[in-house]
C-alpha cells in the first residue's frame, strides 16, 4: 500500500518491504493484531480524511449519529465505549497532595500512641516490612504520637485533625478512607502508580483513559487538565512533569493540557504582536494541510491528533480568556476559596478553577500540591501545607454543592503513598519527621456518587497494617472509572500484544462500600 | 441474564422454606449451598466426584470425601475444606483449583460462619446477623426514555440544525439521551431548542446551563416528559413561567442558580411528584415554600 519511496520513513507503517507480515519468526497471531490495528488506523484515519472537519470533531464528540455510523462500520472500527452504564460521575476533580501528607495528623486518628510517646514500636507491627533507607539505619524505631488534636465532626462522626477546621465543615460530605495501600515506597513509582495505575513511566493517566473512553463533552476546552500550585513551603519537593499526566500509548489528544498561572495560562495560544486572528487561522490552515497530506501517505493517527491539537489550540484563544476571567466572581466566592483565591497559581486560585473547569465540562482536572513530605519538622510543615490546602478544598465542595455540581463531580483528595507511626530522627512531642510507608494511607472522597458521610476500611492502632477493608490503589481507579460509567475491565487499549487497562493485569476490585 | 445458579437459589430457598413450614429460610440452603454450587460442584457433584468428594447436597458434603470428614460442625481451622478455601492462591492445594476463581472473601466468611454455627442444615438465616449481607439482585433495567435509535435521522438532523449535541446516556439505548451544550451555550437558545420536538421524548437530562434559553422555552422543555435532570444554573429563566415545569412527573433534579426566580415562582413547583432536589443559590427564592424537594442550596 505503501511506495518504496516512503522507505525513509521510520515507524512501523514504512515502505513494502519492512511491513511486519515479510519478518520472520514473528507469530502469525501477532502479525494478525498489527493488522487488525492497521485496520482501525485506517478507518480513523482515512474515515476523518472522507469526513472532514466535522468529522474530526465526531471522534471527540460521540454523539448519538455517530455512534450508529461507527456500528455500520463494523464492531472493531471504532472505540464507540461511552459509558457501559448510566454514570454517576460527569467529572472528577483530584487535589493530589504530592509528598504524601501523614495520615496521624489528617485523617487517620491513633488515640492509644498518645500513651506510647518514645516506646519502641513492636517488631511484630512492623512484621519485616521493608524500610527506606532514610530510617533503615536508625537504631530505634521511636513512636510519634500526633502533636495535633482530633474531634469529631458533622453528623458523620468522622474524626478531624485540628489543622484542617474548614474541611471538618464538610465532614458530612466526605468518605474517609483509611485502607489505600500500594506496594510502592519511594516517591516517583509511587506517584507514578496513583496517577497512571503503573510504578514504570508511559502509561497513560486516569484523565488520558476516561478522555479515551468518554471523549469531550466541551470541544472548546481541553478533556483533561493539569494544574501545579505555588508551594507555601520549599522541602522535600517532588518533581512533576508530563509524565504523570500524559496520553502514553493512546492518542497524544488524551493528554492534559496543563494551565499555568498568570496572564499566558496555556503557553504560545496567543497571537504574536502583528498577527490578528485571521492570519492564525490562515497559518493553521496552511499546517493543517500539510499534515493531511503526510496522514494521506503514511496513514499515522497520530497525524490527525496534530491537527486536533491545532484546532484545539485555535479554539482556546477564545475559551480559555473567556475561562480564567474571575472578574464575574460573586463576593461570597472569595469568603469560601479564600484571600489566595485571587492570587494566580496558589492552590486555592487553582481549586476555584476547577470548578470553572467543571462547569464547563471539562471531565478531569488534577491539582498537585507539593511539600508534604514531611521526613523532619513535620509538626510545623504539615501545619503550613494544611493551612494551604484546608479552606480552598472545603470551598471547593462546599461551591460545588451549593450551584448542583457536587451530584455528578467527584472530588478527591490524597497523596501517593503514607507515613510512618515511628519518628524519623530527632523524636520531641513538638517535633519529630516520619518516613514513607506503603501498607495503609487515607485519602477521602466527595460527590459524584460516593456515599457522603462514610468511613471506610481501618488501620491497626499503629497505622502500620490494615486491619479491616483494603483498598489498592488498583480498586480505587476501578471504582473511578465504576462511577464514570466504565467498566475497567472493558476499557481497553490494545498495545504490546495486550489489551491494556488502566487497572493493568492483577485482581482489582470495585468497593462496593463507598458508592451511594 | 437470569443465571441457572440464581434458579437454583430460588429453587433452594423455597425448599427451605417449605421444610421448615414458613419459618425463616436455612442459612445453609439460601447462603452456604449456592456459594458451593457456585464453586465446587463442577467437580464435587454427581458427575465427577473428585477424591471421592461430593457437596451436591447437605447429606453428600456431611459424608466427605475419600480421605474423611470436610466440616467438623463448631471447628472452623480443622474442617479440611475450609483450610482448602482459605489457602493463597499459589498453594498447590488451594480450592477451586487449577486457576479457577477463589472464593471472596464475603464467601469465605459465610462457610466460615456456618461451621462455627454447627454446619446445621436447618439452622435460620436469623442465627448469623454478622454475616455478609447478600448482593442484592440487579434491579431489572427500567427504561428511562424510547430507544433512541430509530430516531438517529431526527438526532442527526437536531445536532446538524443547532450545532447542539444530543449523547446517549449509556450503552443502554433506553437510558435516554443528553441534550449537551457544553461546547457553545450560546448557540442554544429559544429556536434552537424549538427544534428539539421530534426527539423531546428521548431526553432524560437537559445541561442548559449559561446558555441563552428564555421563559418562551419552559413550554417545550416541559414536553420533554422523560426529563430526570434540567440544568438551568446562569439563564435567562424567570418566575413567569416556572409553573410549565411542575407537568415534568419525572423530573428529579432542577438547578435555578443564578437565575432571576423568586418564591412565587417555587410555589408553582410543589406539585412535582418525583423533584427531590432543588438548586436556588444566587436567587431571590427563600426557600421558604414548602417544597417535597430537598433545597439543597439557596
Amino acid at each position: 500500500m505503501h511506495s518504496p519511496a516512503d522507505h525513509d520513513l521510520c515507524s512501523d507503517h514504512c515502505g513494502d518491504h519492512s511491513t511486519i507480515w515479510d519478518l520472520p519468526h514473528v507469530p502469525l497471531g501477532l502479525k494478525r493484531e498489527w493488522l487488525a490495528l492497521e485496520t482501525r488506523r485506517h478507518f480513523l484515519g482515512r474515515g476523518v480524511k472522507a469526513l472532514g472537519a466535522a468529522g474530526l470533531a465526531t471522534l471527540l464528540g460521540r454523539t448519538a449519529p455517530d455512534l450508529l455510523a461507527g456500528a455500520a462500520s463494523g464492531p472493531a472500527a471504532m472505540p464507540a465505549f461511552l459509558p457501559h452504564h448510566a454514570p454517576k460521575a460527569k467529572r472528577a476533580i483530584y487535589l493530589f497532595m504530592a509528598g504524601s501528607p501523614s495520615q496521624f495528623e489528617t485523617w487517620d486518628y491513633k488515640p492509644r500512641l498518645a500513651e506510647m510517646f518514645d516506646k519502641d514500636l513492636p517488631e511484630s507491627v512492623r512484621g519485616g516490612q521493608v524500610l527506606t533507607g532514610m530510617t533503615a539505619s536508625q537504631a530505634r524505631f521511636p513512636i510519634a504520637p500526633s502533636a495535633y488534636k482530633f474531634a469529631q465532626h458533622g453528623r458523620a462522626g468522622h474524626w478531624v485533625s485540628e489543622l484542617f477546621p474548614h474541611t471538618a465543615k464538610i465532614a458530612d460530605e466526605l468518605c474517609v478512607m483509611k485502607s489505600l495501600h500500594t506496594e510502592a515506597i519511594n516517591h516517583e513509582p509511587a506517584i507514578l502508580q496513583i496517577t497512571t495505575g503503573n510504578m514504570f513511566p508511559g502509561r497513560p493517566s486516569i484523565g488520558a483513559w476516561l478522555s479515551y473512553g468518554l471523549g469531550a463533552a466541551n470541544d472548546e476546552l481541553p478533556t483533561f487538565v493539569v494544574m501545579t500550585s505555588k508551594m507555601p513551603l520549599r522541602t522535600n519537593v517532588q518533581a512533576l512533569s508530563n509524565r504523570l499526566w500524559s496520553s502514553g500509548f493512546l492518542s497524544p489528544e488524551h493528554a492534559a493540557v496543563a494551565l499555568r498561572a498568570g496572564s499566558d495560562p496555556v503557553l504560545y495560544i496567543n497571537n504574536p504582536k502583528g498577527v490578528d486572528g485571521d492570519v492564525r487561522r490562515a497559518m493553521i490552515d496552511g499546517v493543517n494541510d500539510l499534515n493531511r497530506q503526510l496522514f494521506e501517505r503514511v496513514g499515522d493517527p497520530e497525524i490527525n491528533a496534530r491537527i486536533s491539537q491545532y484546532e484545539m489550540a485555535f479554539r482556546m484563544q477564545t475559551s480559555v480568556p473567556e475561562l480564567t476571567d474571575f472578574s464575574n466572581e460573586p463576593a461570597s466566592t472569595w469568603d469560601l476559596y479564600g484571600p489566595k483565591a485571587k492570587e494566580p497559581g496558589t492552590f486555592a486560585y487553582n481549586c476555584l478553577m476547577a470548578r470553572r473547569l467543571a462547569e464547563r465540562g471539562v471531565r478531569f482536572t488534577q491539582i498537585f500540591l507539593r511539600s508534604w513530605d514531611q521526613h523532619s519538622n513535620l509538626p510545623n510543615n504539615i501545619r503550613i501545607m494544611a493551612e494551604d490546602s484546608d479552606r480552598p478544598t472545603a470551598g471547593l465542595v462546599t461551591d460545588l454543592k451549593q450551584r448542583g455540581l457536587l451530584d455528578d463531580t467527584v472530588v478527591i483528595w490524597g497523596g501517593e503513598f503514607g507515613r510512618t507511626c515511628y519518628s524519623q530522627g530527632v523524636l520531641r512531642p513538638d517535633n519529630y519527621g516520619r518516613d514513607h510507608h506503603p501498607r495503609c494511607f487515607s485519602m477521602w472522597m466527595a460527590g459524584g456518587g460516593v456515599k457522603p458521610g462514610v468511613a471506610y476500611g481501618e488501620t491497626d492502632d499503629f497505622s502500620y497494617n490494615i486491619a479491616k477493608d483494603p483498598v489498592h490503589i488498583r480498586d480505587l481507579h476501578a471504582t473511578l472509572l465504576h462511577l464514570f460509567g466504565l467498566d475497567h475491565s472493558k476499557l481497553t487499549f490494545k498495545f504490546q500484544g495486550l489489551d491494556q487497562k488502566l487497572t493493568g493485569v492483577l485482581p482489582s476490585k470495585i468497593i462496593d462500600g463507598i458508592l451511594a | 441474564m437470569a443465571s441457572w445458579l440464581e434458579l437454583t437459589r430460588a429453587v433452594a430457598g423455597g425448599l427451605a422454606l417449605a421444610s421448615s413450614l414458613c419459618a425463616e429460610p436455612a442459612f445453609y440452603a439460601t447462603r452456604v449451598a449456592p456459594i458451593l454450587e457456585k464453586h465446587c460442584t463442577g467437580c464435587h457433584g454427581a458427575e465427577k466426584k473428585k477424591a471421592g468428594l461430593r457437596v451436591d447436597s447437605f447429606e453428600q458434603l456431611m459424608r466427605g470425601a475419600e480421605s474423611g470428614e470436610v466440616i467438623k460442625p463448631g471447628d472452623v481451622k480443622g474442617s479440611e475444606l475450609y483450610r482448602r478455601i482459605t489457602l493463597p492462591h499459589t498453594d498447590e492445594e488451594v480450592m477451586p483449583s487449577d486457576g479457577k476463581p477463589l472464593l471472596s472473601a464475603d464467601e469465605i466468611k459465610i462457610v466460615e460462619l456456618w461451621i462455627a454455627g454447627g454446619a446445621s442444615a436447618t439452622k435460620p438465616v436469623t442465627d448469623f446477623p454478622n454475616a455478609p449481607a447478600p448482593k442484592a439482585p440487579r434491579a431489572a433495567a427500567v427504561a428511562l426514555a424510547p430507544d433512541w435509535r430509530p430516531q438517529a435521522k431526527a438526532i442527526a438532523e437536531f445536532e446538524k440544525a443547532t450545532g447542539l449535541k444530543l449523547v446517549p446516556r449509556s450503552q443502554v439505548a433506553t437510558d435516554g439521551l443528553i441534550l449537551r451544550t457544553a461546547s457553545a451555550p450560546t448557540r442554544c437558545d429559544d429556536a434552537a431548542l424549538e427544534k428539539l420536538k421530534p426527539v423531546a421524548a428521548l431526553i432524560v437530562e437537559a445541561e442548559l446551563a449559561r446558555t441563552k434559553v428564555t421563559d418562551a422555552s419552559l413550554p417545550l422543555l416541559a414536553a420533554c416528559e422523560n426529563l430526570r435532570s434540567l440544568d438551568l444554573t446562569r439563564t435567562a429563566i424567570t418566575s413567569a413561567k416556572l409553573g410549565a415545569l411542575a407537568r415534568l412527573k419525572q423530573l428529579e433534579s432542577l438547578n435555578l442558580t443564578e437565575t432571576a426566580v423568586d418564591d412565587a415562582g417555587v410555589a408553582e413547583l410543589k406539585g412535582m411528584p418525583a423533584l427531590k432536589r432543588i438548586w436556588l443559590f444566587g436567587t431571590k427564592a427563600t426557600a421558604a415554600v414548602p417544597l417535597p424537594a430537598k433545597v439543597v442550596a439557596k
